[in-house]
């Protein structure tokens, strides 16, 4: 019995220290931004509620570096202000409950003095909802289904050009600006069952159909779905000069690898999730990749504000190469500048100044001009981006161009 | 009527890699009387190694089956030792938990190693394909057809034709009556054990060439592996054949000819009329005391 006591005694005291050992990591964590050499006064604190667990943990990594990134620069800079900038993160577990709590922590608990968005539009609902009842502003990079603007929230401004489902819009006014005789006569539409690609696809076929593009074969399939031999066996069949299709990943590369074994390349290929992966022409072998378009709000070579600075710094700091900088990471560096931007031309970076000063006008970021509706849905449009000599480049429209679309050439095998 | 005839193809094609998985799966409830709620998983987990294999020193994929297979042999018999001999007195149930959390386990760990993302194995022959009379077959997913059936041949000989093919019949038959019979059936169904996930091992080698994975991949695989074990009926190796080959062609049909919509759906229907005329499955037998 007593050694049984004894036992339970340890044990607890062991908990108790692995628990006090993790909080004390996860105090030097949140507090670890980069130094400033000049910056004086009390630190400015922002909030951010990041997923660095559960199933949104690997695709906010990349956001997460970006929200790094930009306060390492901006506190090498000086800070803002001339206040250090300390990002205070902590983890939601990629859970819409959690965030909620986070975000009610951050704010009332913590007191941080700004907060910026977490990673995806299912967190950034219930997220956005919590910063609009204390008043503040809610700068978020990745949040652009329907449902957020839904909430008419006037504090929350989405730190891309377009909104999730108007960026296929770019791609359908490229084919509309092409001449008559070499716009494709017939185009097919799979899609993915998913809110985002399903409007996507949506929206461009309406505007082709009623162009007169006729519509020979369309279809959604559940959005796990890896076997998509017989959507391309129907696709092949129907035999269209344009695919539109409504993918996230792997479905194009299944999509594709269908065609190649078909032997059928229509005229034009879209997929609305996919080619933007760095990793894309590895995956459909790298000659299959040529001349397949999609579109995107940020590619490594943008001629925006503070591109080449921010692609210099992310290399420098996480290593790798210019292209295969995730767009995430540019999204929520852009966070970041539009508060620079405020402290620029309004000398103090308060909620009730951010969100007065975003509403009005336009604001130069890593991720183009941006501006807001009432609703913080952009203002603005997504680029057509294609892979042109093993590059994934912006070809449309022309002002954001940094070459001519290419005709899709025949498959390589 | 070409349409119908293109998904046939692809269908059965694919079918024979469903029917290798399940295979295994069927071979394991046998001698242990437990759903390998981790077969899907070890497929997964292989198709992870082969992809390894490929691109970091250049293996072939279907080569590497010959290293996965008795690696996978070894595995597990290891996962029978280890977990399911000391549970084997406590209920089937028991060692399905096991099973299922060790399968949550692994896919932890290759989530860890290989990140989330999407993976596909590509050799230089992924994309080929022969035309035939006018219908495309996939080079790649032919050869998985046919190692599917060698796999599969050599399974059903040594079940029929040798002496621990004649135990593991046995020991799926009737456990007790093989061990007053001097059949050593812990060792048989550690046997039983390496060849079910061996028969994982090799499916997934090939598995990464026809489809992009990841590891949440193991719960579409699963869920049709446990709907051909159900149709197939879980003891019958025949059953588990037919029902992965009708599984592969119901679904490929209905997507390419109807809508991919209704394509788990329309299996979903040929697996309940089936039970309401065979409740055992197609070629499952009723155990003696049933209700």
């Amino acid at each position: 019995m007593v050694s049984n006591v004894a036992r339970s005694g340890w044990a607890a005291l062991a908990c108790l220290a692995a628990a006090l050992s993790l909080a004390a990591c996860s105090t030097s964590a949140t507090n670890s931004s980069a130094g400033s050499k000049t910056a004086s006064g009390p630190p400015l604190v922002i909030g951010v509620s990041m997923s660095l667990s559960g199933d949104f943990a690997t695709l906010a990594n990349p956001a997460l570096k970006g929200y790094k990134l930009w306060a390492s620069t901006v506190n090498a800079k000086g800070g803002l202000l001339g206040r250090k900038v300390s990002l205070k993160i902590v983890d939601d577990a990629s859970n819409p409950t959690q965030v909620v709590t986070n975000y009610e922590n951050l704010i009332t608990a913590d007191r941080v003095n700004l907060v910026f968005g977490p990673f995806s539009s299912l967190l950034t609902v219930p997220a956005a909802t919590i910063a609009k009842r204390f008043g503040y502003a809610f700068i978020e990079p990745s949040g652009g289904a329907p449902q957020v603007f839904a909430l008419h929230l006037h504090n929350l401004f989405l730190a891309q050009p377009a909104p999730i489902v108007s960026s296929g819009d770019a791609f359908a006014n490229y084919i509309l600006s092409l001449p008559t005789a070499q716009r494709p006569r017939t185009a097919a539409y799979p899609s993915a069952d998913d809110p985002f690609t399903q409007a996507i696809v949506g929206e461009i076929r309406q505007r082709l159909q009623a162009a007169g593009i006729k519509t020979v074969y369309s279809t959604t399939y559940a959005a796990e779905t890896v076997d998509l031999s017989p959507v391309v066996t129907r696709l092949v069949a129907a035999k269209p000069d344009l695919l539109v299709s409504g993918t996230g990943g792997a479905d194009a590369v299944a999509e594709v690898k269908g065609m190649v074994q078909a032997h059928f390349t229509p005229k034009f290929v879209f997929f609305t999730g996919g080619p933007n992966d760095p990793t894309f022409p590895a995956q459909v072998g790298p000659a299959n990749a040529e001349g397949i378009f999609s579109t995107g709000d940020w590619f490594p070579q943008a001629k925006t504000a503070g591109n080449a600075a921010f692609e210099k710094a992310y290399v420098a700091k996480y290593g790798g190469t210019a292209a295969r900088i995730d767009p995430a990471a540019a999204e929520a560096f852009a966070c970041g500048q539009l508060l620079e931007l405020v402290a620029q031309r309004y000398g103090k970076v308060d909620n009730a100044t951010i969100i007065s000063a975003l509403h009005h006008g336009t604001w130069p970021t890593v991720e183009g001009n941006l501006s807001w509706n009432a609703d913080g849905s952009p203002r603005g449009s997504d680029i057509v981006v294609q892979w042109v000599h093993g590059q994934l480049l912006p070809v449309y429209p022309t002002a954001q161009a940094l070459t001519k679309p290419i005709a899709k050439p025949a498959w390589a095998g | 009527m070409h349409l119908f005839v293109q998904a046939t193809i692809v269908g059965i094609l694919f079918g024979g890699v469903y029917a290798l998985i399940a295979s295994g799966q069927a071979i394991i409830f046998g001698v242990t009387r437990t759903v390998n709620f981790a077969q899907a998983i070890f497929t997964i987990l292989c198709a992870y190694l082969s992809y390894t294999l490929f691109t970091d020193f250049g293996i072939d994929p279907f080569l590497s089956i010959l290293v996965l297979v008795p690696a996978m042999f070894a595995f597990g018999i290891g996962i029978y030792v280890l977990l399911l001999r000391r549970l084997s007195r406590s209920g089937a149930e028991l060692g399905l938990l096991v099973l299922y959390g060790l399968g949550i386990g692994i896919q932890g760990v290759l989530d860890f190693v290989y990140k989330t993302n999407n993976r596909v194995i590509t050799p230089g022959y992924a994309n080929n394909s022969w035309t035939v009379a006018g219908y495309q077959i996939p080079e790649v997913r032919f050869f998985a057809f046919l190692l599917a059936v060698a796999v599969l041949g050599t399974l059903q000989l040594i079940r029929q034709r040798t002496k621990l093919g004649r135990a593991l019949r046995a020991t799926t038959q009737n456990p007790v009556a093989s061990r007053l019979l001097g059949v050593d059936v812990e060792r048989i169904s550690a046997i039983g054990m390496g060849l079910g996930v061996a028969a994982a091992g090799a499916a997934g080698g090939v598995f990464g060439m026809i489809l992009p994975f990841n590891g949440n991949t193991q719960y579409d695989l699963l869920s049709k592996l446990l709907s051909i074990a159900v149709l197939g009926g879980l003891l019958s190796m025949p059953g588990t054949i037919v029902a992965a080959v009708i599984l592969g062609v119901v679904e490929s049909v209905v997507a390419a000819t109807i809508s991919p919509d209704w394509s788990a759906f329309s299996f979903l229907v040929v697996l309940f009329a089936v039970l309401i005329i065979r409740p055992q499955g197609l070629f499952g037998r009723r155990l003696r005391g049933a209700l």
